[in-house]
């Protein structure tokens, strides 16, 4: 079997999950003898891929980030240009023989589309988020609505990562839920490593993430017990979050580290004794199994993809930041409690593994050629 | 000829309030603020309509239409008379009513279904024993010759302090542990203690208990001439069957056919000439024990590994267990009954069940049972407030 698969990002630029998926799915895809050529922007970090069936082909150029949300015209205008211009050159440049094209988010839609039309194959669409997702549900944009929209309809199978997703797709974009499949994600454990009195925050600081939820918590903690946050990551709020700290009065508590490199991330998993996801919206969230393959007990958001799929974790509402400081404290305070979770979810994280997502998609790829 | 011995356990525990570490030392008066008494009383009358009213209704109307062939037991903890006492007093007067017909007979056990009889000290599991015998005796005027400890826990220490205590059987889980090729269907002697033992059996029970509506399994639809059948089959002298009483109309909903075979039990286990029904006390009378069970470990009846696991599998509940027990003394100290009774309360083995780990299928019995998400809820939330009475009384 022969996919061409478009994505936007790949390990080492990477800026989310669709990367991270893209990565283990494809060489696991690969170690199952599926043949796959990845096509992506071109970077300038250059990827590559050490196996003879994944071949990383690299068109066009840009700037974007798939999760920035322009604000000011201008930029807004470059930012659909460039989008489009990705999408341009892929219809131009993909061809040879395929049995099918696999193409992940909005940012590839188009492209999907023109292509399955053009070439007469079947097209799966990976939605790793929506536009909902992404506005945190605040006003959604319906430029990227119309384009998720017009992919989710022409797909010949979609793949969710959560229920959560699945509902989103069924519900706000009405389509048949026949054609979807949830496929939850999976990680490449890190490992433990010795716990600082540490709490961590990361990811993108994006209204979606709920970073403001986690420094609201931090305060309530401060009041009980002595640790430090770190909120690591960048995004459009980092000014806005570093006000926020100085206001409540616990800057001195929290640290700010800007964008770190793969290592320093798994080194900040490693050593945090917390880990808190309080997204407004997330369609899955592989970060919480990051941090829980780094033996750190994890608190996300009820609604979070990842709560449906794993058990050996806390759950609490983004917005309730009292509950959210009483299991942090309880996590720093019981001993027994920070160990079991820890332990158990250690042992369950090894059924999450990218070659169960590939098992998964293959069988949708099965059941369309 | 095998005795049909038939036992019910009738019991609810205390739930507790959401509390969270702010609560912790907050509020210096009400410990009521600990128990969710709207839950409670919401889960309580459920139950007493679903189950505790149509089933002693039900067997009422079988001890009577049998003229007393048909016999029973119960046991009825502390916790719960106090429902019933609170909420719903038409219960309590309908096991009243089962008791005056002569065909039924009650069983001690500890008042809060506690654990108590883990501790290294055996004096509050003796008072605790002590305080059901008195509401026993305040509510039916009657002593119970038959103990049972929460959740059939079972080991040569308990046994020894039983038979201490007066009573002349006791009630444990047919472990294959203990009898190893041995069947349940005896009475044993404790190695220990001049004590009866009655052991459950486990297979037969947990066919109504658990598996009574599970489509897949072989014996499925579950008949009472079915089940009868297969009692008139069995070898030995008593076969207990030893059942949760919140099998009936609850974990069993009425649909599932459960009252229908409770209804034809009698008439089809008399078809049996060889076979009747006896009460714990009758079975402890009548029958001779078959050699002795000799058990250093504790054992219980509950989950696949039918010891104390259940209660004292991971370290959240070691740490609890072991927070309420090292109270004891400055509880106990400061005199003040109410304190006294909420640390009771607390150690019902409830508290701790919600906090087990174990997964696959025992699991989903304790999510079934659990009003938290996850034990992890379960220890944060009882933890704080085992904190907030350490607070108390230190």
């Amino acid at each position: 079997m022969k996919v061409a698969m478009i994505g936007w990002e790949y390990p080492p630029f990477k800026v989310g999950g669709l990367g991270t998926h893209c990565y283990g799915l494809t060489r696991s895809l690969a170690d199952k003898n599926v043949s796959i050529d990845f096509y992506m922007p071109k970077t300038k970090h250059g990827s590559s891929s050490d196996k003879d069936n994944l071949v990383i082909k690299e068109i066009g150029e840009t700037e974007i980030f798939p999760y920035d949300r322009p604000e000011d015209k201008k930029l807004a205008g470059q930012f659909f240009e460039s989008v489009y211009r990705y999408n341009d050159l892929l219809v131009q440049k993909v061809s040879g023989k395929y049995d099918l094209i696999h193409c992940h988010d909005w940012l590839t839609m188009k492209a999907g589309v023109a292509l399955k039309e053009k070439m007469g194959i079947p097209l799966v669409l990976t939605v790793h988020s929506t536009e909902y997702d992404r506005s945190g549900w605040l006003y959604p944009n319906d430029w990227f609505i119309n384009i998720e929209k017009e992919g989710m309809e022409k797909a010949d199978k979609i793949i969710a990562v959560s229920h959560f997703t699945k509902r989103v797709i069924v519900e706000k974009y009405g389509i048949n839920s026949d054609k979807i499949t949830v496929v939850h994600n999976a990680v490449y454990p890190i490992g433990e490593s010795e716990k600082k009195n540490i709490v961590l925050f990361l990811g993108r600081l994006t209204i979606q993430k709920g970073p403001e939820f986690f420094l609201k918590a931090a305060k309530k903690v401060l009041e009980h017990e002595d640790t430090r946050f770190v909120v690591a990551g960048i995004g459009d709020m980092l000014p806005r979050l570093i006000s926020q700290a100085i206001n409540l009065g616990i800057s001195n508590r929290v640290i700010f580290t800007g964008k770190l490199t793969e290592e320093e991330v798994k080194h900040i998993y490693q050593i945090s004794s917390v880990y808190v996801m309080p997204s407004v919206s997330e369609p899955f969230g592989i970060t919480a199994l990051e941090a829980i393959s780094a033996g750190t007990p994890t608190i996300v958001s009820k609604t979070a993809g990842v709560s449906e799929a794993f058990q050996n974790c806390l759950r609490v509402d983004f917005w309730d930041t009292d509950e959210m400081a009483n299991k942090i404290i309880s996590l720093l305070r019981y001993k027994p409690l920070h160990k079991t979770l820890a332990e158990q979810g250690n042992r369950e994280i090894n059924i999450f593994t990218w070659d169960r997502v590939a098992d998964n998609t293959l069988d949708v790829y099965r059941g369309i050629t | 000829m095998p005795s049909v011995c038939f036992y019910f356990e009738v019991h609810q525990p205390m739930r507790l309030n959401r509390f969270s570490v702010f609560n912790i030392g907050k509020n210096d008066e009400s410990l009521s603020t600990y128990f969710d008494s709207k839950l409670n009383q919401k889960i309580y009358e459920k139950v007493a309509k679903k189950c505790y009213l149509p089933t002693n209704r039900l067997l009422l109307d079988l001890i009577n239409e049998f003229d007393g062939k048909f016999r029973i037991s119960f046991s009825l903890t502390g916790t719960f008379v106090e429902y019933c006492e609170r909420f719903v007093p038409d219960v309590l007067n309908s096991f009243k009513e089962l008791y005056k017909t002569g065909a039924v007979d009650l069983i001690e056990e500890t008042y809060y279904h506690s654990l108590s009889s883990l501790y290294d000290e055996l004096d509050e599991f003796e008072e605790q024993v002590k305080m059901h015998r008195q509401m026993i005796n305040r509510i039916f005027n009657y002593e119970p010759k038959i103990f049972r400890n929460t959740e059939a826990i079972y080991d040569n220490r308990i046994a020894k302090k039983i038979e201490e205590l007066g009573y002349k059987g006791i009630i444990t889980e047919g472990s294959e542990k203990v009898l190893g090729w041995r069947s349940p269907n005896f009475l044993y002697k404790s190695f220990n203690a001049n004590l009866k033992v009655l052991m459950r059996n486990y297979k037969l029970s947990d066919d109504v208990g658990f598996r009574f509506s599970v489509r897949d399994w072989p014996g499925f639809p579950l008949t009472a001439d079915k089940y009868a059948y297969w009692m008139s089959h069995c070898e030995g002298d008593v076969i207990n069957l030893f059942i949760d009483y919140e099998t009936f109309g609850e974990h069993q909903w009425t649909e599932t056919g459960i009252f229908d075979f409770i209804k034809h039990i009698p008439r089809e286990v008399l078809k049996h000439k060889h076979l009747d029904f006896a009460t714990v006390s009758e079975v402890v009378d009548r029958y001779n024990t078959m050699g002795e069970i000799d058990v250093p470990w504790a054992i219980s009846w509950a989950d696949e590994d039918r010891d104390v696991s259940t209660w004292l599998g991971n370290d959240m509940q070691i740490a609890c267990f072991n927070e309420l027990r090292d109270i004891e003394r400055q509880v106990k100290k400061q005199g003040d009954e109410d304190l006294l009774h909420t640390w009771r309360l607390l150690q019902t083995s409830d508290h701790l069940y919600y906090v087990s780990t174990k997964g696959f299928e025992d699991g989903n019995v304790h999510a079934y049972f659990s009003p938290y998400d996850v034990p992890y809820e379960g220890f944060i939330n009882y933890m704080n407030i085992l904190q907030d009475l350490k607070q108390k009384v230190m």
